[in-house]
């Protein structure tokens, strides 16, 4: 399984938290793939129907790095969309977005393409220009069951330039509390990890979107 | 399109099964709601609207929605040109399949945004200076609304017609918004057939705005939710009727089980046969149903009545109600000539609704009858505006 090295840094909180910070821009990144959902995992029998599938999943790579202060998680996302969109401006807008996905147990028993399974549940990170750098700790047992916690201690900042969004979502390694059913990262600890994108202007929203079919292995330094 | 049947893995026929076995679960309902509009009595008063606005969707983020709106036909309706938005099924080999049909979503203009006036500059400006204008929220003038072509006939004087749509959900039978969304956010209530919106469950994907070939599914901004009538299944739970239908000032409306034998509803649809769905041809079952305006009669060159011919186009009715229109519209040419004639009609009588109460099957409580307490800060009770009147303080 393809692995990325979550590294560990001395750098500040603020500094990391910021998407335009000199340091993300000099990262090695790893290059992740994605490609459309298949129709076959569309839960409509209306997206089923009509939808193209050769359409959906307009963004067909992301560039990825990770690091820890061993307070908080930090991940760095770089893809291209050359029209942003940032809001619902209207009903036929849809923003951008991004998700990073965990499996709570084991990798090789979630399934990444269903979300996870009524056993082997997913922990999800969802960004969107629109959430006012709020991102949403979801939780899925499947396809179509994704639901917001109550709480999210998820943080983000993001830009968008040069037809490119660049993105940092950030995290303390463990939340406790029960509004807020997520994962929890170790240094020197191992977690999988799947990402997907929304091209609002692609008219992408729910299971129509981009997604890495298969899992990374996140590695924490110790 | 989806893939070939064999082409697909063990685990995506698995996958089908389970979708289509949840969608057939959120579609059953133990019994079913509908809703008879006679278009010979609408006056366009749009009474219904305001009830239904006052009730449901004065509340943030919905104050551009209209759930139940009424419309000047032949007109472009709202959302403007809705009839063109697509949406709904192909229905084939007797329902057994069930095709849907890309719809385009409305947008927030084609309903008609929720505009302002200048009041304040009138107002205080001297008389004439300044113009009474609407704007929207992103300050464009408004050119589009709910029923913006209000009364504008069709065809030539002294022949000219219009005639009131007032529309509200279909709560359909077979609901394409049901089937489109991903979230298995929409459901029909078992206990009434109600199509609702689990406002839990939706997150604004509006799929399902696409899929609804009537367009009366809104967007809420603020929310994040899509948003639609919801037959006052509140109400109807304390018995008391829809809030649009109990409102109507011309005895418009019956509400009932269409699946009762026993209810007006079941007598105009599927006994006399005079009540009909609009646009049937969409493929989703509707439970609103419609009497056709029979209109009266043309005017000859020669000043006189001309009944050769109708004054509304058969074709534009066969196009909105389905080539069922004719024998509607004869049954009730033969009911209310009978009763020209002094004789008796069924048919009539239910038609005439002498007692109005009587149009809401089970739905007999008056909702001023109910204990209530008021939920809002400031909202007063009847008690309270009763003593308050009396006390001469307002
Ligand atoms: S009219 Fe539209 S929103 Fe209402 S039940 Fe039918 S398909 Fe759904
Ligand atoms: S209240 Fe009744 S008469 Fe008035 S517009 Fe509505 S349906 Fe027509």
């Amino acid at each position: 399984m393809e692995k990325i090295i979550c590294k560990k840094t001395s750098k500040s909180n603020g500094e990391l938290l910021d998407s335009d910070n000199a340091f993300w821009k000099s990262c090695a990144k790893v290059k992740v793939e994605t490609t459309g959902t298949p129709l076959a995992n569309q839960p409509s029998p209306y997206i089923k129907g009509v939808y193209d599938e050769k359409k959906i999943g307009a963004v067909k790579e992301l560039s990825v790095f990770s690091v820890h202060n061993t307070e908080n998680i930090f991940f760095y996302f770089e893809w291209s969309s050359s029209n942003p969109n940032r809001e619902i401006g209207d009903i036929n807008v849809f923003p951008d977005g991004l998700g990073v996905l965990f499996p709570f147990g084991a990798i090789d028993q979630t399934q990444i393409k269903e979300m996870g399974s009524k056993e082997y549940p997913t922990n999800s990170w969802y960004w969107r220009p629109d959430f006012k750098e709020k991102p949403k700790n979801q939780v899925a047992h499947g396809l179509s069951t994704s639901t917001y916690t109550k709480k999210s201690s998820v943080q983000s900042h993001s830009s968008w330039n040069n037809k490119a969004w660049r993105l940092v979502m950030s995290r303390p390694l463990k939340v406790s509390g029960k509004d807020e059913e997520t994962v929890e990262f170790k240094p020197g600890g191992t977690i999988g990890i799947g990402f997907a994108v929304w091209e609002g202007n692609n008219g992408e929203r729910g299971g129509v979107k981009a997604f890495s079919k298969e899992w990374r292995e996140l590695v924490l330094e110790g | 399109m989806a893939g070939e049947e064999n082409t697909l893995t063990a685990r995506e026929k698995e996958l089908a099964k389970g979708f289509e076995a949840a969608k057939d679960n959120l579609r059953k309902s133990d019994k079913q709601v509908g809703m008879v509009m006679d278009l010979n009595k609408c006056i366009g008063c749009q009474l219904c609207s305001m009830a239904c606005k006052t009730l449901w969707t004065n509340m943030e983020g919905r104050e551009y929605m209209w759930w139940n709106k009424v419309n000047t036909m032949p007109g472009k309706g709202s959302p403007k040109d809705w009839e063109k938005m697509g949406g709904g099924y192909k229905v084939k080999f007797g329902g057994k399949v069930m095709e849907p049909i890309r719809g385009k979503h409305p947008t927030r203009k084609e309903f008609g945004d929720m505009w302002t006036y200048n009041w304040n500059d009138v107002i205080t400006n001297k008389a004439g200076e300044v113009h009474l204008q609407a704007k929207n929220p992103d300050g464009t003038t408004p050119d589009w609304g709910m029923n913006w072509d209000e009364d504008q006939a069709t065809g030539k004087y002294p022949n000219s017609f219009y005639f009131y749509l007032p529309r509200i959900c279909n709560h359909c039978a077979y609901p394409a918004c049901l089937d489109a969304c991903p979230r298995n956010a929409i459901y029909k209530r078992e206990e009434d057939g109600a199509v609702v919106i689990d406002q839990d469950r939706c997150k604004g994907y509006r799929f399902c705005l696409e899929a609804c070939p009537y367009k009366v599914i809104y967007f809420n901004f603020i929310k994040d939710v899509s948003m639609k009538c919801i037959f006052c299944y509140p109400r109807l739970e304390q018995k008391v009727p829809n809030a649009c239908a109990r409102q109507c000032t011309g005895r418009v409306r019956w509400v009932g089980f269409v699946d009762d034998p026993k209810s007006l509803i079941y007598k105009l649809v599927k006994v006399w046969k005079v009540a009909l769905p609009l646009h049937s041809e969409y493929g989703t079952q509707p439970n609103v149903f419609y009497i056709p305006p029979l209109a009266p009669p043309r005017i000859g060159t020669d000043g006189k009545l001309d009944s050769s011919k109708p004054r509304i186009p058969r074709e534009y009715l066969r196009f909105l109600f389905g080539p069922e229109v004719d024998a509607s519209l004869d049954i009730m040419n033969t009911e209310l000539q009978k009763v020209k004639n002094g004789g008796k009609s069924e048919l009539m009588e239910i038609l005439i609704a002498r007692e109005w109460t009587h149009m809401f099957g089970p739905y007999t409580v008056d909702p001023a009858t109910l204990e209530r307490k008021p939920d809002k800060k400031g909202a007063y009770s009847r008690e309270d505006l009763t003593s308050l009147l009396e006390n001469k303080k307002i």
